[in-house]
C-alpha cells in the first residue's frame, strides 16, 4: 500500500515512450491497477495465502519463481560475507580484547572503525577501481564466466561446481564472489570486531576466569575455552542482527557488482514500480529476517546452558 | 533465470569445454537487460537489437545512406492507387537456425498479429497503424494500414521480430520463446540470464555473416559506468557502451583501447507547455530559447560530447535539411531580456524540472541553465524529482517546464506527432491546427523528397511556436578494444555482423 502511495505508475514506466494512452490504460487494466488499492491488496493477500505472489509486471514471470531462482545467489553472497567477517573479526576481536591497548588492539580498532564507517557502495566501487582496474586481479562484475559452469543443481554456483568436481568453475566462482563479499561483509566485520573486543574484555574480569587462571591453566586455554565461549552470546546476537543488514546491504552491493541476486531484482522492481515483485521480495526478506532471529534464539540455548525456554 | 536451450546440439559439451576459446568471443558491457524471454515483452532499444539479430526482422535504417534497407525483406512497394497497401517481398531460401525451416509470409503475418495481441506485449504501439497483415503467397506479405502512414517502416522494420508460426502453434508462446528461440537472424541465442548476460552464437550459414564476425557475442549487464570502463581496461569486455564524458579520459590514456564517439538519435529539449501559465505566452517561450547558451553548456558541462541542434533534428535523421537555417535559435540574452521587458514578464517565477542521472549530466546541465534564466529577468528554480514521479507527471501533462530527451528519433514523424500534434499526448499540451495539418500531411506524403519537405514545413511551424527549445544530441561514447573493428551507430544497437575481429 505504501509503495502504491508513491508517485509513478507502472504502466507509464514500463511501456514504451511511444505507447498511446489506450495502450497505457489497457496495461493498467491487465495488471489490475484500475481497481481500488484495498481490492488489489485483498486479491494479493488471498493469493499469497495460496502460495501465489502474483506475476511481475516487468518480467511477466511468477514472482515466487523469480525469487526462488535469484535467492541462491544472494544467500551465497551473504554466506561468503559472513565467513569473511567472522574469520577476520572474531580472532582479531578476541586478541584485541585480551590485550587492550596493544598494537593488535589498535589495528583491530582501525579495522573496526573502517568497516563501520565505510559505505558499502563506495567501498565496492573502490574495490572495482583498484583490485580490478589497477591490479587486474579479479573480475569486476557478474557471478561466473560464461561456459565454465555446469547445469545448476542447488543454484549455489560454487557449491554446484564442487559437487560436479569442476574445480576450474569453483575457483572461477570464488574469484567473482570475493569483491562483493568483501564490500558487503566489511561493515559486519567492523561491528563484530568491536563487539567481540568489548565482550571479551568484560568476561576477562569475571571470577571464573580468575579461578581458571588460579587452577594453572595456560592463558590460551583460559582465553579460548573459558572467555570466548562466555563472550559468544552478544557476538551471536550481533551476527543474527547483522544477517538482516547483510540482506538489505546486498540490494546495493548486488547492483554495484551486477550480482544476479534478489537484491538487484528488488532495485529493478522499485525503479519500475513493479508492485507484485516489490511485495514478494520484501515479504521474502521479512520471512528470512524472522527465521534468522528464531535460529539465533535457539542457538542461545545451545551455547549458554543457563538459558532454557521452559517455564 | 538461466535458460538452457536443450535442443541445441552439444550444449552440454560446450558448457564444460572451454575450447570454445578457439572461437572468437566479443563481450559487450551494456547498461540495460532484456526483461523477458518473449521477444515482444520489452520495448527497449537494446532488446530490439538483440532479438532482431536472433529472430530476424524485415529491415533497418542505414545511418550511412539515410535510407531504409531490407534484412529479411528483399524489397517493398506501396500501392499507387491505395497508399494504405504496402507489399513486402521476402528473401527466398532463408533457413531457420537448428531445423532449417524456410521463412515464409505466414511467419511475418503471425509476428505482426502476435505483437498486437500477445498478453505480454509491450510493442503494440509499433503496429497500431496496421489494419491487417495478409500472406499473399509464400514470400509476399501485404500490410494494410488504417490510414496513409508514410513512416510505417520506422514502426515495423527493426521492431517487429519474426518468430516462427509453427513453433508458436505447436508449443505455445511460453515454451516456444524459452525452449525454441530459433529464428532467421545471423546469430542464434545460446544463453540468457536476465539481469546478467545474454550470449549469442554466430550462425555460420547465414548469408550476412562473415568469417571475421565474432563467433560468440556476449552482452554483459554492467549498470555502473565505472565498472564498464574498468572491465574494458582489464579486457573483460571489448566494447563498453555509453561512457560518460568524465570517464572517457581514463580510456584515452590507456593503451590498446579507444574512445569512439557517435551521434545519437536522442533529442534533448526544454519543454514548455502552452496550456499552463505563464507558458501560454509565446514571448516567454521564445525568450527562454534565446537565453540558453547551449555552446557553453556543451563545452563546459558535457565536455564537448554533444552536437548542438539548430532545428528540431540533426544530421543523419530522416528529413534533416542543413539549409533550414531559419530554424536556428541564436543565443541572445539581451534580446531575450528585452522581449520579457516588453511583455511585462520580468520577475516571472518559473520552475524547471529535471531528471537526475537519466541523461548525461542532466542535473549539472539544468543547474547551469538556472543562472542563464535568471540573467534575462526570470526567477527560476530547479526541481529534481525522482524519475518515476517526474515521468508519471509528464505523461499526464502536469509538468509545465522540464528538461527531457526523446530517444529513437530516426524518422521524426512518430515523436513529433506524439509531442506536438493535438491528441498525441498531454506531455506538452500544444494544440495548433496548423501544426496538426502539417504533421498529418507529412504522414500522408510518400514521395521521399516531398515528404522531407513536408517534415520541414511542420518543423518551421513548431519552431515558430516554440513549445520546446531543441538543445542538442549527445554523442554516444563507446570504449573499444583495438582488437576489433566496429563503428557504432546512432541507434545504440550492436549487431554482431557489424563487428570484425582483427
Amino acid at each position: 500500500m505504501l509503495v502504491q502511495a508513491a508517485p509513478g505508475d507502472p504502466a507509464d514506466l514500463l511501456l514504451s515512450d511511444e505507447a498511446s494512452k489506450e495502450d497505457v490504460d489497457e496495461a493498467r487494466i491487465r495488471w489490475g491497477l484500475d481497481q481500488p488499492v484495498y481490492i488489489q491488496y485483498w486479491k494479493f493477500f488471498v493469493a499469497a495465502l495460496h502460495g501465489d505472489l502474483g506475476t511481475s509486471f516487468r518480467y511477466a514471470d511468477p514472482v515466487l519463481t523469480m525469487i526462488i531462482e535469484r535467492l541462491p545467489a544472494t544467500i551465497e553472497l551473504a554466506v561468503a560475507s559472513i565467513l569473511i567477517a567472522v574469520i577476520v573479526a572474531i580472532p582479531l576481536g578476541v586478541w584485541a580484547g585480551a590485550r587492550p591497548n596493544s598494537w593488535v588492539d589498535n589495528l583491530g580498532s582501525l579495522v573496526g572503525f573502517f568497516g563501520i564507517s565505510m559505505p558499502n557502495f563506495w567501498f565496492g566501487i573502490m574495490l572495482i577501481l583498484v583490485v580490478s582496474g589497477l591490479l587486474n586481479w579479479l573480475p569486476s562484475a557478474g557471478r561466473d564466466t560464461y561456459g565454465l559452469g555446469g547445469d545448476p543443481i542447488t543454484g549455489f554456483y560454487i557449491l554446484d561446481s564442487i559437487i560436479q568436481r569442476n574445480w576450474v568453475a569453483a575457483w572461477d566462482g570464488v574469484k567473482y564472489i570475493i569483491m562483493p563479499a568483501l564490500a558487503l561483509g566489511t561493515n559486519m566485520m567492523g561491528i563484530l570486531m568491536r563487539v567481540t573486543r568489548s565482550s571479551v574484555m568484560e568476561v576477562m574480569h569475571e571470577d571464573y576466569v580468575r579461578t581458571a587462571r588460579a587452577k594453572g591453566l595456560t592463558e590460551s586455554v583460559v582465553l579460548w575455552h573459558h572467555v570466548v565461549r562466555n563472550a559468544l552470546i552478544p557476538i551471536i546476537t550481533v551476527v543474527g542482527l547483522e544477517l538482516g543488514t547483510l540482506l538489505s546491504g546486498s540490494i546495493i552491493v548486488e547492483t554495484v557488482f551486477s550480482w544476479p541476486g534478489s537484491g538487484a531484482l528488488l532495485i529493478s522492481a522499485i525503479t519500475s514500480r513493479d508492485y507484485p515483485l516489490i511485495t514478494g521480495t520484501v515479504l521474502t526478506y521479512t520471512i528470512a529476517f524472522v527465521l534468522i532471529n528464531f535460529t539465533i534464539d535457539i542457538l542461545y540455548a545451545m551455547i549458554d546452558p543457563r538459558i532454557r525456554f521452559d517455564k | 533465470m538461466k535458460l538452457t536451450i536443450a535442443t541445441i546440439a552439444g550444449a552440454a559439451a560446450i558448457a564444460t569445454a572451454i575450447p570454445a576459446i578457439a572461437k572468437t568471443q566479443i563481450s559487450v558491457g551494456v547498461t540495460e537487460t532484456v526483461s523477458s524471454y518473449n521477444p515482444h515483452g520489452d520495448s527497449i532499444s537494446m532488446g530490439y537489437g538483440i532479438w532482431c539479430q536472433v529472430y530476424g526482422c524485415l529491415g533497418t535504417y542505414d545511418f550511412k545512406t539515410g535510407n531504409y534497407v531490407g534484412m529479411l525483406a528483399e524489397r517493398w512497394t506501396i500501392d499507387k492507387d491505395d497508399p494504405n497497401i504496402w507489399t513486402f517481398y521476402l528473401k527466398k531460401g532463408m533457413k531457420r537456425h537448428n531445423d532449417g525451416k524456410e521463412l515464409t509470409s505466414e511467419d511475418v503475418v503471425h509476428s505482426i498479429n502476435r505483437m498486437a495481441t500477445d498478453p505480454q506485449t509491450r510493442q503494440k504501439q509499433n503496429v497500431r497503424h496496421v489494419k491487417e497483415a495478409v500472406a499473399v503467397d509464400k514470400y509476399t506479405v501485404k500490410i494494410v494500414t488504417k490510414q496513409p502512414t508514410a513512416p510505417l517502416l520506422e514502426f515495423i522494420f527493426d521492431r517487429v521480430m519474426i518468430t516462427g508460426k509453427d513453433l508458436f502453434d505447436k508449443h505455445g508462446a511460453k515454451t516456444a520463446d524459452r525452449q525454441y528461440p530459433w529464428g532467421w537472424g545471423p546469430y542464434k541465442l545460446k544463453e540468457i540470464m536476465i539481469g546478467q548476460r545474454i550470449v549469442l552464437e554466430k550462425e555460420a550459414s547465414h548469408p550476412d555473416v562473415k568469417k571475421e564476425n565474432p563467433d560468440v557475442l556476449m552482452f554483459r549487464v554492467m549498470r555502473e559506468a565505472e565498472q564498464r570502463v574498468t572491465a574494458l581496461l582489464n579486457r573483460e569486455v571489448q566494447i563498453a557502451q555509453f561512457i560518460p564524458p568524465h570517464l572517457a579520459v581514463r580510456i584515452e590514456k590507456a593503451p590498446n583501447v579507444d574512445v569512439v564517439p557517435t551521434s545519437s538519435v536522442e533529442l534533448m529539449f526544454l519543454a514548455m507547455s502552452p496550456k499552463s501559465k505563464p507558458w501560454d505566452n509565446p514571448v516567454l517561450r521564445k525568450a527562454v530559447c534565446h537565453a540558453i547558451d547551449r555552446d557553453s553548456i556543451i563545452k563546459a558541462v558535457l565536455k564537448g560530447q554533444a552536437e548542438r541542434l539548430d532545428g528540431p533534428i540533426g544530421p543523419g535523421q530522416y528529413g534533416y535539411d542543413p539549409k533550414a537555417a531559419e530554424m536556428k535559435v541564436e543565443y541572445d540574452p539581451a534580446k531575450a531580456k528585452a522581449m520579457l521587458e516588453k511583455a511585462g514578464l520580468i520577475g516571472t517565477e518559473v520552475e524547471l524540472s529535471t531528471p537526475v542521472g537519466r541523461y548525461v549530466n542532466d542535473k549539472q546541465v539544468t543547474e547551469a541553465m538556472i543562472p542563464m534564466l535568471n540573467a534575462i529577468g526570470l526567477k527560476a528554480k530547479l526541481k529534481t524529482p525522482e524519475w518515476p514521479t517526474l515521468w508519471a507527471n509528464v505523461q499526464k501533462g502536469r509538468v509545465p517546464f522540464y528538461f527531457m530527451g526523446r530517444g529513437s528519433v530516426v524518422d521524426p514523424s512518430p515523436a513529433f506527432a506524439q509531442y506536438f500534434e493535438t491528441g498525441g499526448s498531454p506531455r506538452i499540451g500544444i494544440s495548433d491546427p496548423g501544426i496538426d495539418a502539417a504533421l498529418q500531411k507529412e504522414r500522408a506524403t510518400f514521395d521521399p523528397d516531398a515528404r522531407k519537405k513536408a517534415i520541414n514545413d511542420a518543423f518551421r511551424l513548431i519552431v515558430a511556436q516554440q513549445p520546446a527549445c531543441f538543445m542538442w544530441r549527445h554523442k554516444l561514447l563507446y570504449g573499444q578494444a583495438q582488437t576489433i573493428a566496429y563503428t557504432p551507430t546512432a541507434s545504440g544497437r550492436i549487431f554482431g555482423v557489424e563487428i570484425s575481429v582483427k
